[in-house]
């Protein structure tokens, strides 16, 4: 592959081929064909258990799929003839360059060691330890906590943080990795709405390639350019929010009734939810009088 | 975690128009405008001593050099304190005559006290105290449990079962290679009932240790309770309790070479090691290659484990205690810590051995009492603190 070692490289575009993988012997992704768009934020949409975990791990790389591949269009910074990228299975990739290409933030991330902030964003630089100085590590990581404006946190111990400030500072972590391709597990995690907007605003604007798992309908429905809807393993739309997010779909694959409106100033969609449809076990349906959809479409 | 968000948002009520730019709180709680009220899981930490102050850690290049300077003077100081008079001044002569430097040798006894019984006997205390420090901080990390300590996995009950073997034998002068022998045994059978397929995980080779560290205590104390008598009984529990009284310059030699070898693998291995903090799959998605990573470096930090339980017995508390203690001072990036941990570790042996030897005089405390008595104040004052690991 002649990827052994060099600087970063470059994610150009990402493509899913046939990709499933098994977990305790059952499939819990199966034939998952999609291409994200590049430098776009991509929502990765579904309810738990559809998957949307599995596929991040092996969009970054972390685990081979079981059938078919997870391909990246790569930009080897040193080719001397011209920038043109190469298609590779993002698996095989090697290790550290791929660490500086991809980041992965996780879930639920939580240590025992007294980290201040300022180190466990420094641990985003691990990957590129022998590529890079102090000096310029010191301002990535600096950089990448003022772009989460947590510039402030610096010296506090982790562990004193509260739940939102610790998202954050994960994401100046992954944004310490100074990533090409951004891979997001529930970026907006305990983050109120006001850092919601802004996490998301942040990832979109930075026009790195990204895919986000969301469970946040109307956060995807306003942020992302892209949405990939996930039930069961299997792919069932894939799209801009706009066209993938109907009223069909939501009660189809969430089971769960709702209108569809359109945003007065963005023109995005707002879904509201009446309550979960009939024969799903959940309360019937909300009192008519609390719709009011004509009101917001005014 | 996941189900409230949706709801602040855009509740069943229809709620406010999204992209309303939301002024401010609008509720009491009075936090910052980034805390996040609703997430009070980790605030009880918030408070504890020592909890939200900002931290700023002391250069490396000074620590490192004090305690460089520290151990040095310890050595030096504690070669002279015994019996027989003697002071640094006789200390850096014989030291210098044996070096074939052009200085005044000393008396042949005088020097014989020196060169051969306690140069060696602190010197070793220096290396195994080194090799602790760094064994536990490693296994601390590659656990991520922050009560492990170097015998976690069995290393030291297992050697037990071999010294104890050997010495009721009669066969004293096997007993490093029998302790050696018996902990890499413990080593594997740990890993074995530890391992699942390919994965090492980190809880499972906690609690293999643990059943293997019963078995072995428990024929340990079948073999002594059935034959030992006497002399044997003494020289048993003072292995048990971990001596330096033995030290030779060949032990000098053994502890010595693992610590300079498995510190240098350790040296490089720093970065790798941090990576660990938040996880397997954070490590892996900073490149790391995690199982191999981990096993390398357990099996390596267990032979180092095992050549200091040869040289010393199994003392207890200065690998638990000193990696934390230290990283009050350093933080715990292992650049930082590792080298620190392994000198403030050497100057914690060399002290309690000096201490065992000589508060009783001429009777001797096996140094391992020593080093509990001193360990478990510091840990009571480190878990007082809430500084080290975030104890729950």
């Amino acid at each position: 592959m002649g990827l052994t070692d060099g600087p970063a490289l470059r994610v150009e575009g990402l493509h899913l081929a046939g990709v499933g993988a098994r977990l305790g012997g059952r499939w819990v992704l199966d034939g998952v064909d999609a291409t994200p768009p590049p430098g776009r934020l991509t929502g990765l949409l579904g309810p738990n258990g559809a998957g949307k975990s599995t596929l991040l791990r092996l969009l970054a790389g972390l685990r081979a799929p079981d059938a078919g591949a997870v391909l990246v269009d790569v930009l080897d910074e040193r080719t001397a003839d011209g920038p043109s990228a190469e298609r590779h299975d993002v698996a095989r990739l090697p290790r550290r360059r791929r660490a500086r290409a991809v980041a992965l933030l996780e879930q639920e991330s939580t240590s025992a060691v007294p980290f201040t902030v300022t180190e466990v964003v420094a641990l985003g630089r691990i990957p590129h330890r022998g590529a890079s100085d102090a000096t310029r590590d010191a301002a990535v990581v600096a950089a990448s906590l003022a772009a989460v404006d947590a510039g402030h946190l610096a010296d506090r111990p982790w562990s004193a943080l509260s739940g939102g400030e610790r998202q954050r500072v994960h994401i100046a972590r992954a944004l310490a990795q100074e990533p090409t391709l951004l891979l997001l597990d529930e970026p907006t995690n305990h983050l109120d709405v006001s850092a919601q907007l802004t996490t998301l605003a942040l990832v979109r604007d930075r026009g790195t390639t990204a895919v986000a798992a969301l469970h946040d309908l109307n956060l995807a429905a306003a942020w992302c350019d892209h949405v990939l809807v996930l039930s069961e393993g299997r792919l069932v739309a894939a799209g801009p929010p706009a066209q993938v997010l109907t009223p069909e779909l939501v009660e189809a694959v969430w089971g769960v009734r709702c209108e569809v409106l359109v945003h007065p100033r963005t023109g995005r969609p707002v879904i509201a939810f009446d309550g979960p449809a009939p024969g799903t076990g959940g309360p019937s349906s909300a009192p008519a009088s609390r719709q009011q959809p004509a009101e917001v479409l005014r | 975690m996941t189900t409230t968000q949706p709801a602040r948002t855009d509740g069943p009520t229809g709620g406010r128009p999204w992209g309303t730019r939301v002024p401010a709180r609008l509720d009491a709680s009075g936090a910052g405008q980034h805390d996040d009220p609703h997430d009070d899981r980790h605030d009880e930490r918030r408070d504890a001593g020592g909890g939200t102050t900002a931290r700023r850690r002391a250069p490396l290049t000074l620590l490192v050099g004090a305690g460089a300077l520290v151990l040095l003077a310890s050595v030096l100081v504690a070669v002279t304190l015994g019996a027989s008079g003697l002071g640094v001044a006789e200390v850096v002569r014989s030291v210098g005559t044996h070096a074939g430097l052009d200085v005044v040798p000393l008396d042949r006894l005088q020097d014989a006290i020196v060169w051969q019984i306690r140069l060696p006997r602190v010197l070793t205390a220096a290396a195994v105290g080194a090799g602790l420090a760094l064994a536990g901080a490693v296994m601390q990390s590659l656990t991520r449990n922050p009560l492990a300590d170097p015998y976690l996995l069995g290393l030291s009950s297992g050697a037990s079962v071999g010294a104890v073997a050997v010495l009721l034998l009669g066969l004293g002068v096997l007993l490093p290679v029998a302790a050696f022998v018996g902990a890499l045994a413990a080593l594997l059978a740990s890993l074995a009932l530890a391992r699942t397929g390919a994965a090492l995980s980190p809880g499972r080779a906690v609690l293999a240790g643990l059943a293997v560290s019963q078995l072995c205590a428990a024929l340990t104390s079948f073999v002594i309770f059935w034959t030992a008598q006497g002399d044997s009984y003494r020289e048993i529990l003072t292995w048990l309790m971990g001596s330096l009284a033995g030290a030779h310059w060949s032990s000098v030699g053994i502890a010595g070479l693992a610590v300079l070898v498995v510190g240098t693998v350790l040296a490089a291995a720093a970065g790798r090691l941090d990576a660990f903090a938040f996880g397997d799959t954070a490590a892996a998605a900073l490149g790391v290659a995690v199982d191999r990573t981990r096993w390398t470096l357990l099996v390596l930090v267990a032979v180092l484990t095992g050549c200091l339980v040869a040289v010393s017995g199994s003392i207890g508390f200065v690998g638990l205690v000193v990696p934390h203690a230290v990283a009050t001072l350093t933080g715990p990036s292992h650049r930082r810590l590792l080298p620190v941990a392994a000198l403030a570790g050497a100057v914690v042996l060399v002290w309690a051995d000096t201490l065992a030897r000589t508060v009783f005089e001429p009777r001797e405390l096996p140094v391992g009492i020593v080093t509990a008595l001193i360990g478990v104040p510091v840990f009571a004052v480190l878990l007082r603190r809430g500084r080290g690991p975030a104890w729950a």
